[in-house]
């Protein structure tokens, strides 16, 4: 069976391009969320091998979402994927445990390669 | 509103649309424009805070939107569904969210907040400062960069 990723992300769009190539490598999806909140209700509700985080999103951002799930699950695959790739945020997100740090536009294979390392690990 | 304020949303215009959609635009003359204009049949609105503040808006006809959806999606739209609309919104999420990383690496500290797309004609926009209007020719027709921003002090940024 397919490792389970949790897709977050606001754009729906972005969801449904980054599910595709999910699949299409093997992976199931364990589900999705459109803002960090409801990320993390689906993390502890499914228990994802991966999730794949947004940052800017409306109610609760990708950075503090993924502080709250690695908080209680210290052992989260977490992988950042996000439009704003400036320095302090990804150090930021990094020393919160984030395993890898997926800057948009991306090709399919950074994805990929991202997950495969990171669940590896 | 400083000019080098809007070359970081020129790159990240460029390099976005070349790495997602596949080829290069051409960059037009810049101008300005005051602070309350009309806006374009579609216009992505992303808002930017922090250091430097306001706003960056992305203009184009309906036509070149199905078109730059279609792009995006990688098939051919008749209509504007709320799929396209999210790509659409998304592409302004990259654009802007690239043009941040770039102004960060020239030490301002910004922050953007999730971009909408406003549809219809003759409404009215108002930015806190002039914008400078870039166009931007693609493949898909013609995209106007507005960017609206100024500097904020940083006793002021910090409050923010």
């Amino acid at each position: 069976m397919g490792k389970r990723i949790l897709v977050v992300d606001d754009a729906m769009f972005m969801r449904t391009a980054v599910k595709k190539i999910l699949e299409q490598a093997g992976y199931e999806i364990a589900g999705e969320a459109e803002n960090g909140e409801v990320a993390v209700k689906i993390y502890n509700e499914t228990k994802p091998d991966a999730v794949l985080m947004d940052i800017t999103m409306p109610v609760m951002d990708g950075v503090s979402a993924a502080k709250t799930i690695l908080k209680s699950d210290p052992n989260a695959v977490v992988i950042m994927c996000t439009a704003i790739g400036q320095q302090n945020l990804v150090i930021e997100a990094i020393k919160a445990g984030v395993k890898d740090y997926i800057v948009k536009p991306f090709k399919p294979e950074r994805v990929i390669e991202g997950l495969n390392k990171a669940l590896a690990a | 509103m400083k000019v080098e304020f809007v070359n970081p949303f020129i790159s990240a215009a460029f390099a976005v649309f070349e790495s997602v959609i596949g080829q290069r635009p051409e960059r037009g003359q810049l101008s300005m424009r005051k602070t309350t204009f009309t806006t374009q049949q579609v216009t992505i609105v992303a808002g930017v805070s922090g250091q430097i503040s306001g706003t960056a808006l992305y203009g184009m006809s309906l036509v070149t939107a199905q078109k730059i959806a279609s792009a995006l999606m990688q098939s051919e739209l008749t209509v504007l569904d709320e799929m396209a609309w999210s790509a659409l919104s998304e592409l302004g999420n990259m654009i802007t969210g690239n043009a941040i990383t770039l102004l960060a690496n020239n030490g301002y500290d910004v922050n953007i907040s999730p971009p909408s797309v406003i549809r219809g004609r003759n409404i009215e926009i108002s930015t806190k400062t002039p914008a400078i209007v870039v166009p931007m020719m693609t493949q898909q027709g013609l995209v106007e960069i507005n960017v609206a921003l100024e500097e904020n002090d940083m006793a002021q940024a910090k409050a923010a």
